[in-house]
């Protein structure tokens, strides 16, 4: 929308074509950018190509050489209110103006909550984020910026590669609106939190609140460094199970800012697809870096920082494929060299360590594409450091080289239709077009080594939890202390 | 005064919106003909193709030029393309 924006204010006409349920949403855009409006057509989600475009193009057209209505001629200004206080009166009152809704068109009528993530919140109140503002060194009134340069680093098979400079006011999308640290506070009131927790709800505001492109559902987040322990986070069994206040509050926050300082509205600022059930409600989990072995890197060291310093990483929640085993038969393959993994890897009656390595790997990327993240036990990492894994780049590495199949098995694929432009751009392992390569040509479908990660969790169940991959960006928590 | 009857201030959670000044359309074309027009694609080819094959047989007097990518974002015209273009058609992400 920025595009058409700029196009219009400099005289050149535009008309847009969208898809019917967008047009709200486009509508909303356009205001956001200054060209109220904006001129649109809808095309069908269903029709086929050319009876679509036998319906639409007179309109096209039309958009192009129909004269200006008054109102379109029009300029002006939208400012809406945003006072400071948003309400007088008791809890009980309180609690019904934060808990109202709005039925969405778009939605089929149902109701959508107005400052909330559709749960009972805690009523902020002046006292309640004025004790919540005693969780951080920084002013109420700080524009949340950037508090370093910062390298953007892509999520497995999506994007990145640029830099942001320390200062940049960071926006929360979909509506792009900027935040004060007390605003985030507000949020964090609401979710539960606690003034100690509020740091790195600072760092997750930060890194953009969980709000992405407008899509960010939230969040999901990865947490390092010291930090977990001084807030009691939970890092080992149950880790993502209901009952740790800051597994639940903090991991709820995202949806909070999303919905408020993002303006996340569904079919109104927003079009979702579905939502993601495991970010419904948070996504975060925190490194045990006492589990690591002598000489890997945790997490917070692989993105640049020091081992005592606390870091947050963006995280997909999105399950990781792989053999699934249950933990006793991965015990029985390193104690003895008996089950399911032992006769896969023939090495029946010969106690371990084992590599497991191939027989996760297979059928890894059979449905999906992209690296892994794996949540890994102390004891399944030290197998891996007994069997010559020095460190977690030597397993990514692995892996990666494990995820190759040709060209012609690649195209089948749903994901790299977008990946490769239409297959228009440079395959990265050749430097060549993907149209000149050979059908048996090999390419990754793990795009990286490390498009996989591995977090050391603790506990003694040997199961690994596999996630969406990769190594993304990382937030300082330390700096909003 | 019992705790449940007092009253407080409750603090906005939402986030600052910059005011926005609201700008007025470009003049439309008063022709098409002799007319340099973009074709802005992204994404839907089921539609852009036959579109674009529609718009060059049914106006063969505009100057058409296209730019196309499969992903979301559209690609620019640079400024020196905005300097002749006389319109922009974009379909079907913005």
């Amino acid at each position: 929308m920025p595009y058409l924006a700029e196009l219009e204010k400099a005289g050149i006409p535009t008309v847009l074509i969208d898809l019917v349920e967008e047009t709200e949403k486009v509508r909303h855009d356009a205001v956001i950018y200054g060209i109220p409006e904006l001129r649109l057509v809808e095309a069908s989600r269903t029709l086929i190509g050319p009876e679509d475009v036998d319906n639409i193009i007179e309109d096209v057209i039309g958009g192009l050489l129909r004269p200006l209505t008054d109102k379109e001629e029009k300029s002006g200004k939208w400012a809406p209110e945003q006072p400071r206080i948003i309400f007088e009166g008791t809890h009980d009152e309180a609690k019904v103006f934060f808990d109202q809704s709005e039925n969405i068109a778009g939605i089929l009528d149902a109701p959508f909550a107005v400052y909330t993530d559709g749960l009972p919140i805690n009523v902020p109140t002046e006292d309640r984020v004025k004790e919540m503002l005693t969780g951080t060194s920084h002013k109420p009134d700080e524009v949340i910026t950037l508090q370093r340069d910062v390298e953007m680093r892509g999520m497995g098979a999506l994007g990145g590669g640029m830099t942001r400079k320390k200062g940049e006011v960071v926006k929360y999308m979909p509506m792009g609106r900027t935040a004060t640290v007390e605003q985030v506070a507000v949020n964090a009131v609401m979710a539960g939190c606690k003034p100690e927790y509020f740091p790195m709800v600072l760092a997750i505001a930060e890194s953009g609140g969980g709000t992405g492109d407008g899509r960010g559902g939230g969040g999901g987040f990865v947490v390092s460094g010291p930090f977990y322990k001084e807030i009691g986070m939970n890092v080992s069994y149950g880790r993502f199970s209901p009952g740790n206040p800051p597994n639940k509050t903090i991991g709820r926050v995202g949806s909070l800012l999303w919905r408020n300082l993002g303006g996340y509205k569904e079919t109104v600022s927003t079009i979702m697809t579905y939502g993601s059930p495991s970010m419904n409600g948070g996504f975060l989990y925190a490194e045990y870096a006492e589990g690591l072995p002598e000489g890997w890197l945790g997490l917070n060291e692989e993105l640049g920082f020091k081992k005592d310093e606390s870091i947050i990483m963006p995280a997909g929640s999105s399950q990781g494929g792989g053999q699934f085993w249950m933990p006793g038969v991965y015990r029985a393959l390193q104690k003895s060299g008996h089950g399911a993994i032992s006769r896969w890897l023939d090495v029946k009656g010969i106690p371990g360590p084992h590599n497991f390595l191939d027989y996760l790997c297979d059928g890894m990327w059979t449905t999906r594409e992209g690296g892994v993240t794996l949540a890994m036990v102390p004891s399944i990492a030290k197998n891996l450091f007994d069997l010559g894994f020095k460190s977690k780049d030597e397993v990514y590495e692995y892996i990666y080289k494990k995820s190759f199949e040709p060209v012609k098995q690649y195209r089948m694929r749903g994901g790299p239709d977008f990946f490769t432009n239409g297959w228009m751009g440079i395959e990265k392992t050749s430097g060549k077009h993907w149209k000149e390569l050979e059908d048996d040509y090999m390419v990754p479908v793990c795009p990286e080594p490390r498009a996989n990660c591995i977090i050391i969790v603790h506990g003694e169940e040997t199961v690994l939890d596999r996630f969406q991959g990769g190594h993304g960006t990382a937030w300082s928590i330390d700096t909003w202390r | 005064m019992a705790e449940t009857e007092k009253v407080h201030k409750y603090l906005n959670p939402v986030g600052t919106q910059e005011p926005v000044d609201t700008s007025p359309l470009a003049p439309r074309l008063d022709t098409l003909d002799g007319k340099e027009i973009y074709l802005s694609i992204c994404g839907e080819p089921d539609i852009t193709i036959p579109l674009e094959k529609k718009l060059k047989m049914d106006y063969p007097n505009v100057i058409w030029k296209t730019k196309k990518t499969y992903n979301i974002a559209p690609i620019r015209i640079s400024e020196e393309e905005m300097k002749t273009a006389d319109a922009l058609i974009l379909g079907v992400c913005w």
